[in-house]
């Protein structure tokens, strides 16, 4: 597995490096000092695990996460458990509190496995690293509340000028990104746009009704209603009569 | 221990009460026996006591008055207390004030009259009405009437000066608890955040450089003493401050690495200058916070200490930016500061924050010079 380590102070990286000595599974690719050197290193690295802290010149951990398209797995590392709630509201597999306790460390790194033994059932066949896949995650950052979100949960993006507003579960926060661009992103088998305004998750279809026009009505798990355009119909039909 | 700290609790409330019990004789001595020796001066004045007879008369008379006016002016005291009447609301105090004045006038005048029929020592006017019992009574208890409520007058000023005075000191006694508390709490605090990535880089410092890392420990310890030992005192000199500010930048340096320069301009004769203690720590952990660690590339802390006209002038100057060209003083470092500093200095001692140049940001305490002898 290959992690970068992400932190303001190089004493806290080399101490970091030594505790992963006893882990020969996570090969430590690289390091980085602040939020942008790290976007740089993750894009092209593209890394399976970063330890990241969270308070950090310039920009703090969950800025940088914010800005990366497909967020890696993520252990934070913090001096101090005031950033530790919000750390777990955005569902990161784990964070650990400077000094590192190596025995904690030793449970983040259990947890770790758990979740990629879980993720390899669904090694995506055709790998592509431009499209993101259902396994894949996001980081979305709303304000103070920030969560990382699976592709899978997401019922739809709808297109809000400039932004993108993304449905899961109850939340559905804003993200600075063109329907077009995600579009481009998203796996077609997935995710099909339904019409100029709307992207929506095929599997989170509940109902779908014959709509004037020769259109369709898709109704979602979570109650939106969305419509199918004419000409977007033909080829919903086709991918469905597959 | 304990036992002997209540027992002296009980002895001081027990002197109190006794000393606000001979205060009350006295006062009630004095009243009567300074009415009787008006009365007496009058006599002689108007030269009354011509016949050893009248002469007689006259002071059996005063004793019998003195002494009926004594008695029932001390049963109007239990019956104040025993009505708690000094607690209860103005109005409520006037009315029964009034009317215990009224019953017990009443109550005097008859008394004194009895008394004086008794020992056979009525007046010329008394005896024409000796039939008229309750006309006797009546001009008897007006001037019994007039004396009580001087009496009371005096009674319930007495109680309402102490217990204002009382309240005022009580007061004054709450706002210093208040103020103590106050810098208590302001002074115990380090950011947690610096104490922990300090321990981190220890440790990552003791297989890299274990010299460094036992100095480290040491500066560390330094501060953690001086942020508790601090509770303890009002103020402590420059110097000793410096030393910890010194520790504080040494264990940042070692955290920031090349990120982090520090640069002093003290001038040496204000070592010997009090100040708060911890304050000059706070401001500097300010810049840090907000400057140095929020640039990418680091930057510069200067600590300048001198004499201003009639100030000693304490500045942290860092590289960085003012938000909105304002401080904001949502932290908790200003806010203390400023509050520590109308503590301890009232109007004497100014604080400021300010952009200096495009790329420093100054923060300035003028404290009032303190003689050193």
């Amino acid at each position: 597995m290959r992690a970068i380590i992400i932190d303001d102070e190089r004493l806290a990286r080399t101490e970091l490096r030594k505790l992963l000595q006893d882990y020969p599974e996570v090969e430590i690719v690289d390091e980085a000092a602040n939020a942008d050197e790290a976007i740089n290193k993750i894009d092209t690295l593209q890394p399976d695990l970063v330890f990241l802290d969270i308070q950090m010149p310039g920009k703090t951990g969950f800025d940088m996460l914010a800005e990366l398209e497909r967020a890696p797995h993520v252990i934070f590392t913090t001096a101090y458990d005031e950033y530790a709630l919000k750390a777990f509201e955005v569902n990161a597999l784990d964070y650990l509190l400077k000094p590192i306790e190596p025995k904690r460390l030793a449970d983040a790194m259990q947890k770790l496995h758990v979740a990629e033994t879980k993720e390899n059932h669904i090694v995506p066949e055709n790998f592509n690293q431009s499209i993101l896949t259902e396994a894949d995650q996001v980081f979305v950052k709303d304000g103070e509340r920030c969560w990382f979100v699976k592709l899978s949960d997401i019922r739809l993006f709808e297109s809000v000028g400039n932004y993108a507003k993304v449905f899961f579960a109850g939340n559905k926060p804003l993200i600075l990104k063109s329907l077009n661009a995600l579009e481009e992103r998203l796996d077609p088998k997935t995710f099909f746009r339904a019409n100029r305004k709307h992207i929506v998750n095929l599997r989170m279809i509940e109902k779908i009704e014959p709509y004037f026009n020769g259109g369709l009505l898709l109704e979602l798990k979570g109650g939106e209603k969305i419509e199918v355009s004419r000409r977007q119909t033909v080829k919903f039909k086709e991918m469905m009569s597959l | 221990m304990r036992r002997a700290g209540e027992t002296f609790k009980f002895e001081l409330i027990f002197m109190a009460a006794m000393s606000r019990n001979t205060r009350y004789w006295l006062s009630q001595l004095c009243g009567w026996g300074l009415f009787a020796l008006i009365n007496i001066f009058f006599a002689y004045s108007f030269d009354k006591l011509g016949s050893p007879q009248e002469r007689s008369d006259f002071y059996w008379r005063l004793v019998i008055f003195v002494t009926t006016g004594f008695i029932l002016s001390h049963l109007m005291r239990y019956i104040i207390i025993g009505f708690n009447l000094l607690q209860k609301r103005l109005e409520q105090q006037l009315i029964i004030f009034v009317l215990i004045t009224l019953v017990l006038a009443f109550a005097a005048s008859t008394l004194e009259n009895l008394l004086l029929m008794q020992f056979d020592l009525q007046n010329k006017t008394e005896r024409a009405f000796k039939n008229n019992f309750l006309l006797l009574v009546l001009s008897g208890a007006f001037s019994m009437f007039t004396l009580f409520f001087i009496w009371n007058l005096i009674y319930f000023m007495y109680h309402f000066v102490t217990k204002s005075q009382k309240q005022q000191l009580d007061t004054l006694k709450l706002e210093a608890l208040v103020k103590e508390l106050e810098l208590k709490t302001i002074k115990a605090h380090i950011n947690p955040h610096f104490i922990f990535n300090s321990l981190n880089g220890i440790r990552a410092l003791i297989d890299e450089d274990p010299n460094r890392a036992r100095n480290a420990i040491t500066e560390l310890s330094n501060i953690l003493r001086s942020s508790m030992q601090t509770d303890k005192l009002e103020s402590v000199s420059l110097e000793k401050e410096l030393n910890i500010v010194k520790d504080y930048l040494a264990l940042e340096n070692m955290r920031f690495e090349d990120r982090l320069r520090v640069e002093y301009e003290i001038d040496e004769d204000t070592l010997d200058q009090p100040v708060p203690p911890m304050m000059l720590q706070t401001l500097v952990e300010n810049a840090i916070k907000h400057g140095i660690s929020k640039q990418i590339t680091g930057g510069k802390i200067k600590i300048v200490s001198d004499f201003k006209d009639s100030y000693h002038e304490l500045a942290v100057q860092n590289t960085g930016k003012l938000v909105n060209g304002t401080a904001k003083g949502d932290g908790f470092g200003l806010p203390s500061t400023l509050n520590r500093l109308s503590l301890l200095y009232g109007e004497n001692a100014r604080f400021s924050i300010k952009q200096l140049t495009s790329e420093i940001v100054e923060a300035r305490v003028l404290l009032p010079v303190q003689m050193i002898i």
